[in-house]
């Protein structure tokens, strides 16, 4: 919910007010000045201050479990912060110069080890409950996640959880509740609120940051969490939903994916790293639970060992309110019970027995009518006016044909690939080579460590050459890391043949903690092709995939495990069986547009619109002509748009544009070194209090200090995906 | 008195007893809570905005909390693009029924505050508009109260 926000009068007018304000400054000063008293100033460094220091508990991996429920966090110092009214003076952790936490504080430190006896144990760990609510309205979601941190120990404990959100979500609100109290977080500057979150920490003040490491990637810290007490967090997120063949499609990530870092100074830097480097990876580490910083990154995530459970669980509802009659729905992902509230909208839940967050829950639904026209959304405030416009392609593009084609397929042969994931790209690439046609040519290349091919060149689709590239699809292992780089480089970098448009198709579950060198390799040789990415596996990198094929002017397509590569790969060789409209230009009509993003127009293909956002001035009726070229002939797509009155609205609209024009600069920053990036970013996040690499929430209870030091810091360890192997993919040491 | 009576409130925080460095360091750090009220006396409090500044001294706004009364107990939204120059505008509503509003003071918000320095925080409170049921202004007092952390 927004509030529109009138500016408050410069004063008040009149002598009433005069002397109201003059009887209120007596009161409020006579009320300070009893708060003034109750302050001393400081007193010298109590010992007990610097006991604390040197009482730092050790939890090595051989601390013994605990049967009782509320586990042991020995070496912390009950009652030894002074009491309210003295001037507190804290000895902290050091703090690196750059405002980064010490490494004994970086996610991942400080774990709570609990050595199990047992197979099936249920690990006692600091994050009890994620609940998901979620509101559809056309093609924009509204979710709210509140995330339920309590202490199961026996002292206090900060906690660390490093979680997925969709890459395109727009987090706007950010809310802590405390029993029943509930304290707004705050937008700041992501350096800014580190510094604040600390020191709140270090005073024993209960407090929780929220930063992001990714655009889909994000670190919760919730601090100074009391024995037995249950801290909430609760984010709000805007963001739009996906739409191909027919089909909407809503998200939610349960699960980071364990990534691969690739060896080399630059690799892994997020966007924030790369403009604030730190003496640690910037990629995103995949550790073994309790074993903090054995991959040397500054995000880390602590996996669940085979055997070992979480108490953490997810409720989830989704209430889809389509406009129009919904068809169909499915869930491949999860159990869900749904309720039918009107033709048009129904409520979605999902079901008590598939609860465990090991993989993205992913909904799709149809909805009634032969063909869904493009659609222009708006919303004004105090600002001005904010659109988003969903483009469908035009239904002549149907009937052209294609021209002939060089496909190369690329195989992520990594060991995260192993088992389900790589049959189901198997799958669909030899589904791929038996719909080739004669005047088409293809190659395979597989990637792990290293790349290599079927062959020197592509191959002519003859009925040999294709038994040839199964037989060395089907000889394909999975081992290894995941040097994306390398599979690009093969991918890209032989001679185009200009008789052939050229598609290179990247089938991989995108767990590399590189994504900007990727994207920025892509862009750099990206010449002639067109990259269409396929992700594989039930908790695919989304942001890699996407922006792999929104820079490479093709499409993403999702292949999950319960899903049939077969029928993934049709619909792939049905939209590459027309021409892509390209050339796209936008005439408006009567409305003044500006600031519209992707600031690059991408070409549409058949059964795959796009979504534009912009800010635009008037109103009333207007007519909107895209105009393009599809198979060197003129097409166009004609909208009449009603903005005033009963015209399509959502309030959500600001938060999505501005985050749309976040992701535009960052992507701009993953291949064109500019410095003004970052401050752009920046006071763009902060204008409309949305998370960013450079921003971040944080809240603070200043009414109370809690007893004792800092707290342990015990991150939140995380099943591995389903389908993704533990051995092959988490770093641990034995 | 249908008008409304805003109030404007010039505050000043606790100030340290002896002078501290001017670089804040964490040692000087420390965090306050402000309570606002809003006294409407006999009528109902169904809505109001105000906007609490910090005017001058090193002090940041690091948390908006909910008020008092289940009518208001929501952390009120606030206005992001002020709230970098330690601006709190914030507004909240509530449909509820007569008897479920709160009437006399009420605290509606509580601002929690990082305090840095040697400097005295100021604070300004204008209460920009406060309104019953049916939408009509009410002649409203606003306050503000540092609260003592425990």
């Amino acid at each position: 919910m927004n509030y529109r926000f009138a500016r408050a009068p410069n004063g008040v007018q009149g002598n009433a007010f005069r002397r109201s304000l003059a009887i209120l400054l007596f009161a409020a000063l006579c009320g300070f000045v009893g708060c003034m008293k109750a302050v001393k100033g400081p007193s010298p460094i109590p010992m007990r201050s610097a006991a604390m220091q040197g009482a730092e508990p050790n939890f090595g991996r051989d601390v013994a479990t605990e049967s009782a429920s509320r586990r042991s966090l020995t070496g912390l110092l009950p009652g030894s912060l002074p009491s309210a009214d003295e001037e507190l003076w804290v000895i902290t952790r050091s703090i690196s110069d750059n405002g980064q936490r010490a490494p004994e504080d970086t996610p991942g430190s400080g774990a709570l080890m609990t050595r199990l006896p047992s197979e099936e144990k249920e690990v006692p760990l600091p994050l009890k409950h994620t609940d998901v609510k979620a509101s559809i309205n056309g093609y924009i979601g509204a979710v709210e996640v509140t995330q339920q941190f309590h202490n199961p120990y026996d002292s206090k404990i900060e906690a660390l959880y490093v979680f997925p959100l969709p890459h395109n979500a727009a987090v706007n609100e950010f809310v802590m509740k405390i029993g029943e109290r509930r304290i707004r977080g705050i937008i700041r500057e992501r350096q800014e609120a580190e510094r604040i979150y600390q020191q709140a920490k270090s005073q024993g003040h209960v407090a929780s940051l929220l930063t992001e490491e990714r655009p889909n990637i994000f670190t919760q810290s919730v601090a100074n969490i009391e024995p037995g007490k249950q801290i909430d967090v609760k984010i709000k997120y805007f963001h739009t939903l996906a739409y191909a063949d027919g089909w909407y499609e809503f998200v939610f990530p349960m699960v980071v994916g364990p990534r691969f870092n690739p060896p080399g100074p630059a690799s892994g830097r997020s966007l924030d790293d790369r403009f604030h480097p730190s003496a640690k990876g910037g990629g995103v580490g995949a550790v073994a639970r309790g074993q903090h910083g054995i991959s040397g990154q500054k995000t880390e995530v602590q996996y669940l060992r085979p055997g070992e459970r979480s108490g953490h669980d997810v409720s989830l509802t989704v209430d889809v309110n389509a406009s129009v009659a919904i068809e169909e729905l499915v869930c491949r992902t999860h159990n869900v019970s749904r309720e039918a509230v009107s033709p048009e909208r129904l409520v979605v839940a999902l079901n008590s027995a598939d609860r465990i967050p090991n993989k993205d829950f992913v909904l799709r639904y149809r909805v009634a009518g032969e063909r869904i026209k493009s659609s222009l959304l708006t919303y004004r405030d105090e600002r001005g006016g904010y659109f988003t416009l969903m483009l469908y392609p035009p239904r002549e593009m149907t009937e052209l044909g294609r021209q002939a084609l060089e496909l190369v397929f690329v195989l992520d042969c990594s060991g995260s690939m192993s088992g389900r994931p790589l049959a189901q790209a198997k799958a669909a690439v030899e589904r791929a080579l038996h719909r080739l046609q004669p005047l088409d040519t293809f190659q395979l290349i597989r990637f792990s460590n290293d790349a290599s091919a079927l062959g020197p060149r592509p191959l002519l689709a003859t009925p040999e050459n294709v038994r040839v590239g199964l037989a060395y699809l089907r000889s394909l292992n999975s081992e290894g890391g995941t040097m994306m780089i390398e599979g690009i480089k093969a991918a890209l970098d032989f001679p185009h043949d200009p008789q052939r448009l050229r598609f290179v198709c990247f089938l991989t579950d995108g767990y590399i903690g590189s994504e900007a060198e990727i994207l920025g390799e892509v862009y750099k040789r990206l010449g002639p092709s067109r990259v269409f990415s396929f992700g594989v596996g039930s908790s695919v990198n989304r942001y890699l995939l996407d922006h792999l094929a929104k820079l490479g002017s093709g499409a993403v397509a999702y292949l999950g495990l319960e899903d049939d590569g077969a029928n993934v790969m049709d619909d792939f060789f049905e939209r590459i069986s027309h021409p892509a409209m390209t050339d796209l230009r936008i005439e408006w009509g009567g409305l003044h547009v500006t600031e519209m993003f992707p600031s690059r127009l991408p070409d549409l293909f058949v059964g795959r619109p796009v979504i534009l956002t912009g800010r635009f001035e008037g109103g009333g009726k207007t007519n909107i002509r895209v105009l393009g070229n599809a198979a060197d002939r003129p097409v166009e797509v004609r909208i009449q748009a009603e903005l005033e009155g009963a015209a399509a609205s959502h309030n959500g609209l600001p938060s999505v544009w501005a985050r749309m024009k976040i992701a535009d600069l960052a992507d701009r920053a993953t291949y064109e070194p500019n410095a003004d990036l970052p401050a752009n970013i920046r006071q763009l996040a902060l204008e409309y209090g949305l998370m960013s690499s450079f921003t971040a929430f944080v809240a603070v209870d200043s009414t109370r200090r809690t007893e004792g030091s800092g707290g342990t810091t015990v991150p939140v360890a995380v099943p591995v995906p389903e389908g993704v192997k533990y051995h092959t993919t988490i770093q641990e040491e034995k | 008195m249908k008008s409304l009576a805003a109030g404007l409130v010039l505050c000043l925080f606790a100030v340290l007893s002896r002078p501290l460095p001017a670089q804040p360091t964490d040692q000087s750090v420390r965090f306050r809570a402000v309570d606002i009220f809003i006294d409407s006396h006999e009528t109902p409090l169904a809505a109001y905005q105000l906007e609490f500044s910090v005017t001058s001294g090193n002090a940041k706004v690091v948390g908006v909390e909910g008020g008092e009364p289940p009518a208001f107990k929501e952390a009120p939204f606030y206005d992001p693009k002020a709230i970098q120059q330690q601006r709190v505008i914030i507004a909240a509503f509530n449909t509820a029924a007569v008897e479920k509003l709160p009437t006399g003071k009420t605290r509606v918000a509580t601002i929690h505050l990082q305090v840095a320095g040697d400097g005295t925080p100021q604070c300004i409170l204008k209460l920009t508009t406060a309104a019953s049921t049916n939408g009509a202004r009410i002649s409203t007092q606003a306050t503000v109260e540092e609260r003592k952390t425990k």
